[in-house]
């Protein structure tokens, strides 16, 4: 390498087109792209990010990240500085990746994925670069994959729901007097339908949750309300196999909680549910709920025949049902409990059981009080 | 006995409704979406609407709010009979009124006419509002 090659103006020369080289890297990704300095000031801004937003760039750069860039909730609220992703970002020092909602310029609301990292140099935090995408089209995808799914549910149902009415009718005596016999044929119609009325809602729901189509919508909601509506849902099934639910929701002081109440509603109709089908006739189910300061814990209890200890570590799997069920209800599909797992995951909870066979099964099912979500 | 709306788009099920409720002895009208239902509610004046939520022209949600349940007709009963159950559309129709809500494939003609009793006599447990 010769003198001249390595000289002061040739290593400026250099410096320059590597400032060049990253200038141009940051203007071309396809993504909006942000960077800010230690303090969360905006130092860069790339097109995409200024097309997605609606601001100019002499808008931006200087300003404050979290005054710039407003972030909101699903009700348009706006998000709390600790809780949004740069400053999780600055005070982990690791990568954060988080869908968000921002608001336009114009006032648009605009859903984005989005990838926030402090930017390290020596272990020094320098500040913090962010790549988001505008995700309204994929959002609008899955709304109508929801909507589809929901609709063919219900189209799905209406011919179950004549044919199950009318053997019921039959049986009933509503159009003269049926014999035994034609009564024992009409209640295998009913449990055919039963059985595929149960089929259709499980897989529509495991279809919306393995296609990421469940979204999780906060709200806040009375818990002791919530399973009065579930129990008044299914004391209608339970009366069909002469099973009494117990409510006990009244027994402990609950406070509201912020949570996905159609998905809380799932997971218990599906527990209740299960509890229904594998309980003897004239036994009993009951469900409580207790709540502390930082969880609330549903307990579905019921009288059935239990889970055998040598499988009981397998029975969230899919498709997974239990020997001594199999023998006495050729009915289930091992999907229920499967979804129900999904389900109590997608609200950040857990969920466990304590069973013994011929003593019955109580499961528990524990979420965040959710105060502090939006 | 009570005078009864049944307002659903499967003719089979409508009829299958009418036949139990007026086995039952009350006095009951059929309409298929929910603006024929706004057109019977004038004339007939039901003490219950037995209410579909998914139909085609108008939709159960449509006709209460357009029926203004709450502040124009608060003595009426409505009881959704549908198969959405644990849908949004159940929670919309709660906040516009609703007493109760069943769900068809889970009921028999029995308790059918069983939950409009209760409801009639007000025997059921008010509905939750989770907004």
């Amino acid at each position: 390498m010769s003198d001249a090659q390595s000289g002061p103006d040739n290593t400026n020369q250099l410096i320059v087109e590597k400032q060049a080289e990253m200038e141009a890297l940051f203007t071309s990704i396809g993504d909006g792209a942000i960077t800010t300095d230690e303090f969360g000031k905006i130092t860069r801004i790339n097109p995409k990010a200024r097309q997605i937003l609606g601001f100019s760039e002499k808008e931006m750069i200087g300003g404050w990240f979290p005054n710039k860039i407003v972030a909101v909730n699903d009700q348009d609220k706006i998000i709390n500085m600790i809780d949004r992703p740069i400053t999780k970002a600055f005070l982990t020092g690791k990568t954060i990746s988080e869908k968000c909602i921002y608001r336009t310029k114009k006032g648009k609301l605009v859903p984005v994925n989005l990838s926030v990292s402090p930017i390290l140099v020596d272990s020094k935090p320098l500040g913090a670069i962010q790549v988001f995408r505008d995700i309204t089209l994929e959002e609008e995808v899955d709304r109508m994959k929801s909507e589809f799914i929901s609709l063919a549910s219900h189209q799905l149902r209406t011919p179950l729901s004549s044919i199950k009415t009318y053997s019921h009718m039959l049986i009933e005596g509503y159009m003269g007097d049926v014999n035994k016999d034609q009564q024992k044929s009409l209640r295998t119609i009913i449990g055919a339908t039963n059985r595929m009325n149960e089929l259709i809602s499980t897989l529509l729901n495991i279809t919306r949750m393995e296609s990421g189509t469940i979204r999780v919508s906060l709200k806040t909601i009375n818990a002791k309300t919530l399973v009065d509506e579930v129990i008044e849902e299914l004391n209608l099934l339970a009366n069909e196999r002469s099973i009494e639910i117990n409510n006990l929701s009244g027994k402990y002081q609950l406070d509201v909680i912020r949570t996905d109440p159609l998905l809380l509603k799932e997971i218990l109709i599906n527990l209740m549910t299960n509890g229904i089908k594998y309980t003897p006739e004239n036994g009993k189910i009951s469900l409580t709920v207790k709540q502390t300061t930082e969880h609330i814990t549903f307990c579905v209890a019921d009288s059935g025949w239990g889970i055998p200890e040598d499988v009981q570590n397998q029975i969230f799997s899919k498709f997974f049902r239990a020997k001594n069920i199999v023998k006495r209800e050729t009915t289930g599909t091992g999907l229920g409990l499967y979804l129900v797992k999904g389900l109590v995951d997608a609200l950040e909870g857990r969920i466990w059981f304590k069973s013994k066979p011929k003593h019955g099964t109580k499961f528990y099912v524990e979420i965040p009080n959710g105060k502090n979500q939006h | 006995m009570a005078k009864i709306l049944i307002v659903e788009d499967d003719k089979d099920l409508n009829n299958a409704y009418c036949i139990i409720l007026k086995s039952e002895g009350h006095e009951v009208v059929g309409a298929f979406d929910g603006k024929e239902a706004l057109a019977a509610v004038e004339s007939f004046s039901p003490d219950l609407i037995l209410l579909d939520l998914l139909m085609p022209v108008m939709g159960g949600l449509e006709f209460l709010q357009k029926y203004d349940l709450i502040n124009k007709h608060p003595e009426v009963k409505v009881l959704i009979f549908t198969n959405m159950e644990n849908s949004p559309e159940v929670t919309k129709s709660y906040d516009l009124g609703a007493h109760r809500c069943i769900i068809k494939s889970w009921t028999a003609p029995h308790n059918l006419a069983r939950v409009i009793e209760d409801t009639l006599n007000n025997k059921a447990s008010s509905p939750a509002t989770t907004a």
